[in-house]
């Protein structure tokens, strides 16, 4: 067995000069200190991502996206299709747990100030990559047709028409139309399906090439300490066997979250119907639909509601843009005011989630 | 001497005015002298008896008996009231409380705001007055009390008085076309209407039914006649024991329908597709059905159990035994929804009643298989019921299965209709292959969906088990390579 393995391996050796592969990957280091554990969440992001891709095609096999048929092909999928609860439970719940990594990695890379030169770009790719994830999210949320996703698009995209200038254009591009009808459906399939994966490859490409050719950030403690030895460990196969392992764990509690709490379908949506009490956007948006809630109807002459919108706006473009803006970090100064400003934005956004859950 | 004559000549004058201004009616005094008919007619009236005179409708001053003057458009005289004047004149004292009183009146005083709701204060053709004035149904001379054989409105007179617009269809068809204009005939040919020829003024009349000065459309909720207000309305005679201990009939009626399944569904559910009295017994003809016509008259609602019936076997035993129809099994006014208990042999179980095992045997022996039928159908659907509730308990998607039982359930209101042919063949075939049928597959779908809940967290149980043996054979490997690398 052992000797077969070894003659595939040569063969494909011979053609594709893998050995080169492994003795760059056996070269790569990660840099070891007592925040590495965070390093683990980019690798998680991506394995849920993965899983995404995967069980999204299982799931494109029996789905059909028309107005009509959506609710019953899911229904279809959940009674008929063997394992399809299993791949649509995994689907959802992954895409929660992957929101959830993608935020956590953000914020590790954020209080690490691993955003700082010469990595500006891969902040930037993952910041877009983490809005193409709540488009995923918002975009798939509508897929199976049912009462709770209908109105919490319209809700959703009603706000979205609150934003100044475009914000109309945008909700009538984002329906198909004025209202949420089966035209709302199929363009949301659409973006799910076709256009946000395709940028978000293009972008995750991006992403890993910077990573491979940058290699990991070190804390800026590391860097200015530079008279010690940095504690290293090769990537291959030590750091990826850790990510291996970590997956599984994730592996792990996504069997158990899809079996324990399967994604329910509730009933077909129904235009005509009116809206059920609570209608709450996902988890994620939670924070900002809380707090939309807290402004008065008017400020002045503006809106409330666009005030927010605006406000929002206007801090997401900041966060993006703080490797600009957070010169001190890049010149390996610890800047102080840039982690009270991630410490609010986290309790912000716990805070303002678990009101909005509870409310 | 001078000054005497002045005075003699003054107090003359005054005297010739009194003697003209007295205590008594010219205007009856003078119209009488002529052999006026409506002199005539006044002296019955309501209220030349009050001493009410023609001045109040007519205007002018009773109580000289100088003709320029009485009838003086300087006294009020109007002549002839037109159109609404008319009922004008009327409510000018009734529907005042305090001059009502002056006459000892114990008549209401709200007929004005009635008759404005009613019916038939809808404009005339011409669009100058209403349909009706007072004096169309109480005349304008020789008014008497409604309780007064004389008068249109009584009883005995109504529904002819009733019928002069109302069997006019030409008259008719310019207010409603669509309304029949042969209920005169009709009431005369219910117990009603008999009655009330024979004399019997306490029988229902035009009026009983339908109020007399707020009249309103069938199709009025507040009508009295709106099809859930017609049982009440009858029962005001019908329910009360003392007005209708004369007639021998019983006056538990009202109860029993309140309380059965067509009362239940027209009174609590307003269900206005449910009968009332009159889809049974009729409205202006209104008589009991006869034993021989019960089947047609349930059957214009349920249709297809009269015809199943009709060739059934028992049509021909009922007639012969001169049962009625569906009554007989079914009860007339206290109808309740059928039940497995009104199939069956048993003790209180209706086939029973006739068929025993030693008497119509091979009844006997069918009612109590289809008794088994249906209540095994019964068992199969309550089953079925509990598994899905299990399985949606435990998260399963099992809508389809729901849905199906849906049919079990259609099979087993098929058998409520079916059972009206008393044929066992097709009856079974019913409870068999509609039924039984899905609700077994039903029950599979269900245990199906509830084994694999178990599958499931046993199949979890086994890859959780998998990927944390391989987890930690990594995690062991790591220890390894990196305790060699002394990491």
């Amino acid at each position: 067995m052992k000797v077969r393995l070894q003659k595939i391996y040569e063969w494909i050796d011979q053609r594709v000069q893998l050995q080169d592969l492994i003795n760059f990957m056996g070269k790569k280091y990660v840099p070891v200190h007592r925040h590495s554990v965070w390093y683990y969440f980019g690798g998680v992001t991506l394995f849920l991502f993965i899983i995404q891709v995967f069980t999204g095609i299982l799931l494109l096999f029996y789905y059909k996206g028309s107005a009509d048929l959506a609710f019953e092909s899911i229904q279809f999928i959940m009674s008929k299709v063997s394992f399809g609860w299993l791949i649509r439970s995994i689907h959802t719940w992954s895409a929660n747990l992957f929101i959830l990594s993608a935020f956590i990695h953000m914020f590790s890379v954020y209080f690490e100030k691993s955003y700082r030169k010469p990595r500006e770009i891969t902040w930037i790719t993952g910041m877009l990559m983490l809005l193409l994830g709540l488009g995923f999210g918002f975009s798939g949320y509508l897929l199976p047709w049912n009462e709770l996703a209908f109105f919490a698009t319209k809700v959703g995209s009603d706000i979205i028409g609150d934003i100044p200038f475009i914000g109309e254009e945008l909700k009538i591009f984002m329906r198909g139309g004025e209202d949420v009808t089966g035209a709302t459906l199929s363009r949301m399939f659409g973006f799910h399906v076709a256009l946000f994966p395709a940028l978000f490859s293009i972008l995750l490409i991006i992403h890993l090439l910077l990573i491979q050719r940058q290699g990991m950030s070190q804390p800026i403690d590391f860097e200015n300490n530079s008279g010690n030895e940095i504690s290293k460990m090769p990537f291959f196969p030590n750091f990826f066997l850790r990510d291996i392992l970590f997956w599984l764990l994730v592996l792990n509690l996504l069997a158990v979250l899809a079996v324990f709490f399967p994604s329910e379908l509730g009933r077909k949506a129904d235009p005509f119907a009116p809206a059920p009490a609570g209608i709450k956007p996902e988890w994620y948006f939670l924070f900002m639909f809380q707090t939309l809630k807290y402004f008065p109807a008017n400020i002045w002459i503006v809106e409330g509601e666009m005030l927010g919108i605006i406000l929002f706006v206007a801090a997401g473009f900041l966060w993006l843009m703080v490797p600009f803006w957070d010169t001190k970090s890049s010149r390996g100064q610890k800047n102080r005011l840039t982690n009270y400003i991630g410490l609010f934005a986290v309790i912000f956004i716990i805070v303002l989630t678990i009101l909005g859950w509870i409310s | 001497m001078k000054g005497m004559l002045n005075i003699l000549s003054a107090m003359l004058f005054v005297c010739s005015f009194i003697y003209a201004q007295t205590n008594d009616d010219q205007c009856f005094i003078c119209h009488e002298s002529t052999g006026d008919e409506i002199a005539e007619l006044y002296k019955h009236d309501v209220h030349s008896q009050r001493n009410i005179s023609c001045n109040a409708c007519h205007g002018g001053n009773s109580r000289t008996d100088d003709m320029e003057i009485a009838m003086s458009g300087k006294e009020g005289f109007i002549g002839v009231p037109k159109g609404d004047d008319i009922s004008n004149r009327c409510v000018n004292c009734h529907s005042n409380k305090e001059q009502m009183k002056k006459y000892n009146s114990t008549l209401p005083v709200n007929q004005q705001s009635l008759i404005q709701n009613s019916v038939h204060w809808q404009k005339s053709i011409s669009g100058s007055s209403h349909i009706l004035q007072c004096t169309t149904c109480h005349n304008a001379h020789g008014i008497v009390s409604v309780k007064n054989p004389s008068s249109p409105a009584y009883s005995l007179n109504l529904p002819a008085l009733c019928a002069k617009c109302h069997n006019n269809a030409v008259y008719m068809r310019s207010y409603n076309p669509s309304l029949p204009v042969d209920q005169f005939q009709k009431y005369r040919t219910s117990v009603h209407g008999l009655k009330n020829e024979r004399g019997d003024t306490k029988t229902a009349d035009c009026s009983d039914c339908h109020g007399s000065h707020e009249i309103r459309k069938a199709s009025d909720v507040k009508s009295k006649v709106y099809p859930s207000n017609i049982p009440k309305t009858c029962s005001n005679c019908h329910s009360n024991s003392e007005y209708m201990s004369g007639y021998k009939i019983p006056t538990d009626q009202y109860k029993k329908f309140s309380s059965g399944v067509h009362g239940i569904a027209l009174l609590e559910k307003n269900d206005l597709n449910a009968p009332a009295c009159n889809s049974c017994h009729g409205n202006h003809a209104a008589t009991p059905p006869g034993v021989e016509s019960i089947s047609k008259v349930c059957g214009t609602c349920h249709a297809l159990n009269a015809e199943l019936f009709s060739g059934s076997p028992h049509k021909k035993a009922f007639d012969e035994k001169n049962y009625p129809e569906c009554e007989t099994c079914h009860g007339n006014h206290h109808i309740l929804t059928a039940t497995n208990e009104l199939l069956g042999v048993g003790k209180n179980e209706i086939c029973g009643k006739c068929h025993k095992e030693n008497l119509n045997a091979e009844g006997f022996k069918s009612a109590r298989l289809m008794r088994k039928l249906i209540d095994s159908l019964d068992v199969q659907i309550l089953y079925a019921k509990k598994l899905i509730d299990e399985a949606e308990q435990k998260g399963m998607e099992i809508s389809e299965a729901k849905f199906k039982l849906r049919d079990a359930n259609q099979a087993k209101q098929e058998t409520r209709t079916i059972i009206h042919s008393f044929d066992i063949e097709k009856f079974k075939e019913v409870v068999e292959q509609k039924g039984l049928t899905v609700a077994s597959s039903v029950i599979d779908e269900s245990k199906k969906a509830i084994n694999d809940y178990y599958f499931r967290r046993y199949g979890l149980g086994v890859s959780v088990l998998i990927i944390s043996g391989l987890a930690f054979t990594i995690f062991l490997y790591i220890r390894k390579i990196e305790k060699k690398k002394n990491f």
